[in-house]
C-alpha cells in the first residue's frame, strides 16, 4: 500500500508535467489542443532514437529533444493553427482550431507508424532502471529523477512566466487579447513561442518517460484522454492546478489498481471526470468564467 | 424544352435515386456492393451525428456509444431471447435516445471544447463498461471479447442474408428515410430553433426559444437513429465487440466525415463520406501492407487543409460548381 502511494506521487507528478503543456497552451490561446498526446510521442520517439544511437541517457537527450519539439511546435502553431485561428477570431464556439489539432494528431501518430512500425519498443537503461528505497518503500530510480525534473520545470516555468519580459507578454495576451496588442504586443508570435513550450515540456516529459514506458506510435492516445481529465480536474489554465490534478489521477491509478482491475479504475475516473465537468467545470484551480 | 433551374435539379435528384437503386442489377462484385454499403453505412450514421454536431453547433465526439448501444441491445435480445433485430433496433434506438437525453442535460451546459470533452468520457465511458461487463444476470454481454451472432442462412425475420444486396438496399431506404426527415426537420421551428441556438444561444433564449429544449430533442433523435445503425452494423458483419462498435476512433471519424464534407448541410455527409471512405478503403487495401496508417495520415491532412482553405467544407465548393452547371443546362434549354 505505501509504496502504491509513493508510486502514484511519483506517476502523478508525471502525468502532471504531461498535462503542464496543456493547460498552458489552453491558458493562452483558450483552445484545447488535441495533438498534445502526439506530440509527447514525438519526444518519447526522438528520446529513444538519441539513446539507442548514442548509446547514453535519455536526460543527456534533452539537449536535442528541447529545442527540436519546441521548434516543431512553434512552427506547428505559425503554418497550420494561426491561419485558423484569425479566420474564427469572431466565432464564439471556436471548434475549428481543435478540429485542426485533430488532424495533426492523427498525422503524427501515422506518420510514426509508417516510419516506425507499430511494434511496442523498450530501452533499458540499467543505470536509471534500478530500484532505491525511500524511507522503506521501493521506487525506480527514473521515476523519482521523473519527480524532480518535473518540479523543475513547472518551477521554471512559473518564474517565466512571472519575471521574465516574454513570459509577461504571454500571461497579458492571455487576459487580454485586443488590451495586449494594442500594447505592441504582436498576439500571434506569443502564441507561437507558447505552442513551442507547451510542446517542449511534452518533449521533456517523453524524456521522463523513456525508462519506464512502452514507445510506440498511439501511445499519446491514452495520455490524452488522462491530460484532459487532470487539466479539468485541476482547472483548465492553472499551472498549480495541472500537477495537484496529476497527482490525484496518479494516486487514483495506483492505489486503485490494488482493489479493482485497471480497466475499472480508468471507467471511475471518467466517471469523476465527468462528474466534475457537471458539477464545477472550472475545476479545483480554475477561475470563474464561461463554460 | 424549357426547364427552369429547380426543375433540373430534381431531375438530377430522380436520376440519382433512381441509379442508387440499379446500381446492384449492374455491379456484380460483391466486394465492390461492399464497398458501398460502407459508404453509404457511414452518410447515415454523419447525417445522424448532424443533428446535434451540425444544427445545433456543438461537437460531438462520443457517438460511437449510441452505434454500441443500439448494436448490443438488439444483439443480446436475438442471441438470448429470440427477438427479431427489427423490433430489437427500435428497443435499440429509444434506450439510445434515453441515454442521449440523460447524458444531455448536464453537457449541453457546456460549452465548445468541454462539451467535446464530455462526449468524449462519455464515449470511452460506455466503451469500457461494455468491455469490462462479461455478464449482468443471466445476460452475457461477451466482455471484451464480444458477442457473435449465430448465423441462420437467408431469413428476413432474423435480418440475415448470404447476399451482400439486401444490406445495400437496408441501408439504401435508411439512408433516403433519414435524409427526408433531415430536410423536413430543417425547414421547420424546430430546425431554425437549433439553428439559432446554435450560433448565439443568449440571442436566441431572448428571443423566447427554449434553446435546451431543442437541443435535447435533436439529441434523442441523433441517438436514436445512430442506435439503428448500430443494429445495421451487427446483423451485417455478424459479430460485435466493444472496440469495434464502440471506439473513439469511431466517433472521431463520424465527426471528420461531417466536417470535411460541411456541417450543419444536408450534403456535407453525403459528400464527406463519398470522399473519404473510398479514399480509406483503396489506400488500405493497396498500400495497407507496405504503409500501415497512410489512409489515417492522409484522413488527417485532408482535414488541416479544409479547415485551413475551406472551413465550411468541401460542399461550399461543389454547391457553387453545381450550381453554374445547373444554371448552364437552364439557360441552353431556354434557346
Amino acid at each position: 500500500m505505501g509504496s502504491a502511494i509513493l508510486n502514484g506521487i511519483l506517476m502523478g507528478s508525471i502525468y502532471g508535467l504531461t498535462a503542464v503543456g496543456l493547460t498552458l497552451i489552453f491558458g493562452v490561446l483558450k483552445v484545447i489542443n488535441f495533438a498534445q498526446g502526439a506530440f509527447l510521442m514525438s519526444g518519447l520517439f526522438t528520446t529513444y532514437w538519441f539513446v539507442k544511437l548514442t548509446g547514453t541517457n535519455p536526460y543527456l537527450a534533452l539537449i536535442i529533444v528541447i529545442p527540436f519539439t519546441y521548434i516543431l511546435g512553434y512552427y506547428t502553431q505559425k503554418v497550420l493553427i494561426n491561419p485558423v485561428f484569425e479566420s474564427e477570431k469572431d466565432v464564439r464556439e471556436p471548434i475549428g482550431v481543435i478540429i485542426v489539432t485533430t488532424g495533426i494528431w492523427y498525422m503524427l501518430d501515422n506518420l510514426a507508424l509508417m516510419l516506425f512500425g507499430a511494434e511496442y519498443r523498450t530501452i533499458n537503461i540499467p543505470s536509471v532502471s534500478k530500484a532505491i528505497s525511500i524511507f522503506g518503500l521501493y521506487a525506480p530510480l527514473s521515476k523519482i529523477i521523473g519527480f524532480f525534473i518535473s518540479l523543475i520545470v513547472s518551477g521554471a516555468l512559473f518564474w517565466f512566466l512571472q519575471y521574465s519580459k516574454m513570459g509577461k507578454a504571454i500571461r497579458a495576451t492571455s487576459q487580454d487579447r485586443e488590451a495586449a496588442s494594442l500594447m505592441g504586443i504582436n498576439q500571434y508570435k506569443i502564441y507561437n513561442v507558447t505552442f513551442g513550450i507547451g510542446i517542449a515540456i511534452c518533449g521533456i516529459a517523453g524524456a521522463v518517460l523513456l525508462p519506464f514506458y512502452y514507445v510506440y506510435p498511439t501511445v499519446g492516445t491514452h495520455l490524452d484522454i488522462m491530460d484532459f481529465v487532470i487539466v479539468v480536474l485541476g482547472g483548465l489554465g492553472s499551472i498549480p492546478g495541472a500537477l495537484v490534478g496529476g497527482l490525484i489521477i496518479g494516486l487514483i491509478e495506483s492505489v486503485g489498481s490494488q482493489f479493482i482491475s485497471y480497466s475499472w479504475t480508468l471507467e471511475a475516473i471518467y466517471l469523476i471526470f465527468l462528474i466534475i465537468l457537471f458539477v464545477k467545470p472550472s475545476g479545483l484551480f480554475g477561475v470563474k468564467g464561461e463554460f | 424544352m424549357n426547364f427552369s433551374e429547380k426543375q433540373i435539379k430534381s431531375i438530377f435528384l430522380i436520376f440519382l435515386i433512381a441509379l442508387s437503386f440499379l446500381i446492384p442489377a449492374f455491379v456484380k462484385n460483391q466486394s465492390y456492393i461492399q464497398i458501398l454499403i460502407v459508404v453509404m453505412f457511414f452518410m447515415y450514421i454523419t447525417t445522424a451525428w448532424n443533428f446535434v454536431g451540425g444544427f445545433a453547433g456543438v461537437l460531438p465526439l462520443g457517438n460511437a456509444a449510441f452505434i454500441a448501444i443500439g448494436a448490443y441491445t438488439s444483439t443480446i435480445l436475438f442471441t438470448q431471447y429470440g427477438i427479431s433485430p427489427w423490433i430489437g433496433m427500435f428497443i435499440g434506438g429509444i434506450i439510445s435516445a434515453i441515454v442521449g437525453i440523460i447524458i444531455g442535460l448536464p453537457t449541453f451546459k457546456l460549452r465548445g471544447a468541454y462539451f467535446a470533452l464530455a462526449t468524449i468520457a462519455f464515449g470511452e465511458g460506455i466503451r469500457i463498461l461494455f468491455q469490462n461487463i462479461d455478464k449482468v444476470g443471466s445476460i452475457n454481454v461477451g466482455g471484451a471479447r464480444g458477442i457473435l451472432i449465430n448465423y441462420t442462412g437467408n431469413s428476413f425475420v432474423n435480418f440475415q442474408w448470404v447476399s451482400r444486396v439486401p444490406y445495400y438496399y437496408i441501408i439504401l431506404i435508411m439512408l433516403i428515410i433519414l435524409l427526408v426527415i433531415t430536410v423536413y426537420l430543417m425547414n421547420s421551428k424546430m430546425g431554425y430553433y437549433l439553428t439559432a441556438g446554435g450560433e448565439d444561444p443568449e440571442a436566441a433564449a431572448s428571443l423566447g426559444i427554449d434553446v435546451a429544449k431543442y437541443k435535447l430533442i435533436a439529441m434523442a433523435l441523433s441517438a436514436f437513429f445512430t442506435a439503428i445503425a448500430g443494429t445495421f452494423y451487427a446483423q451485417w458483419i455478424l459479430y460485435i465487440f466493444p472496440k469495434s462498435v464502440g471506439s473513439l476512433d469511431l466517433s472521431f471519424e463520424i465527426a471528420f466525415i461531417a466536417i470535411i464534407g460541411g456541417r450543419g448541410t444536408i450534403i456535407g455527409p453525403i459528400l464527406g463520406a463519398l470522399l473519404l471512405k473510398p479514399l480509406g478503403e483503396l489506400t488500405r487495401t493497396y498500400l495497407g501492407g507496405t504503409l500501415p496508417g497512410l489512409h489515417l495520415f492522409i484522413l488527417g491532412l485532408v482535414l488541416v487543409l479544409v479547415m485551413i482553405y475551406q472551413p465550411r467544407g468541401i460542399q461550399e465548393f461543389l454547391t457553387k460548381l453545381f450550381n453554374r452547371f445547373v444554371k448552364k443546362i437552364a439557360k441552353t434549354s431556354q434557346s
